[in-house]
């Protein structure tokens, strides 16, 4: 029972990492290589990791995607640990409009624009910070979408990322008030209520006693002496 | 636009539910303190002048200007779409 109940914490507690993992947004410091664009076929379960756009017909199995290839510095844990190597890193570029990941983004032709002004060679590099969602898988062709993207000076640059700070103490304070409601809710209604009915359960407990003493009161008065 | 229109309709549902939880938490709150004032003000006071000094106070507090701004369950999300619309674009 013990470790069915830490499984299930375990599987829920991943399951919540990577729904946070996939949704927040996320920063690369990036060079700008080429951007295409690409038909995708949207048929399979891998439908998942594109996005939908409010104009496209809900019977579409493929049609264009935006991409940005890039190339990345490389970062550990999260993106706290960064480092001097680099990687390529591909990015797509759809909008999510009004659906969910809640970016509200609409500005794809637009931000492919901004890419392209920063397009650049190894050796005259300019970096950019590129804000993103989503995974990088090559075995099923997934990418993150990127959301925005702005020049800096060079690859050094300090990141801190405002949004999911705030998201995560919006969140620890969400959690909080749901604890404080259900301790009220508890308090003030549930503990009244079981009083309540441990009150009435005595009472019958000691009818039933009572009863039973004279039932077997009556039953021992056949016994013989 | 019938992407925008469910997120409307689903968040004005997910934000009453919200609103409806946040008024009775405010609301259970309020009595309590009201509770344990009259406890502590009328040691000996007998059950049916509490309970009108209760109803008045729950009463008051009902038309002071607190409960409504639980309102702002509605409009912080709101002005929050707004906002990541203006940046992202």
């Amino acid at each position: 029972m013990r470790r069915f109940r830490i499984i299930i914490r375990t599987l829920i507690a991943l399951i919540l990492f990577s729904v946070l993992h996939y949704t927040l947004p996320q920063h690369d410091v990036v060079r700008v290589v080429n951007t295409y664009q690409e038909r995708q076929d949207l048929g399979d379960w891998t439908r998942i990791f594109w996005s939908k756009p409010d104009d496209q017909a809900s019977g579409l199995i493929n049609r264009d995607v935006q991409f940005v290839q890039t190339v990345k510095k490389k970062t550990y844990l999260l993106g706290f640990i960064r480092s001097d190597a680099e990687e390529v890193m591909v990015y797509r570029n759809e909008d999510t409009g009004w659906s969910w990941p809640f970016y509200f983004k609409f500005d794809t032709a637009s931000l492919q624009t901004e890419v392209d002004d920063l397009r650049s060679t190894p050796e005259s590099p300019k970096w950019a910070v590129v804000t993103h969602y989503g995974w990088r898988n090559e075995l099923i062709s997934a990418f993150p979408n990127a959301v925005a993207i702005r020049p800096v000076a060079g690859p050094d640059v300090t990141i801190i990322p405002w949004f999911n700070i705030m998201f995560f103490l919006v969140l620890a304070v969400a959690i909080g008030f749901v604890r404080a409601l259900w301790r009220q809710f508890r308090e003030r209604s549930i503990d009244p209520a079981l009083q309540d009915a441990g009150e009435a359960w005595d009472a019958v407990d000691a009818r039933a006693d009572e009863a039973k003493g004279r039932f077997s009161r009556w039953r021992d008065s056949w016994r013989s002496k | 636009m019938v992407a925008a229109l469910r997120l409307i309709v689903f968040g004005f549902i997910g934000l009453s539910i919200v609103y409806v939880l946040v008024s009775l938490y405010s609301r259970s709150v309020r009595l309590e303190k009201l509770e344990e004032k009259w406890a502590e003000e009328h040691p000996n006071g007998n059950e049916s002048d509490r309970e009108a000094w209760l109803r008045e106070g729950m009463e008051a507090y009902q038309k002071s200007f607190r409960p409504k701004l639980i309102l702002l369950v509605y409009v912080v999300p709101a002005l929050l779409v707004l906002l990541s619309i203006i940046l992202i674009n």
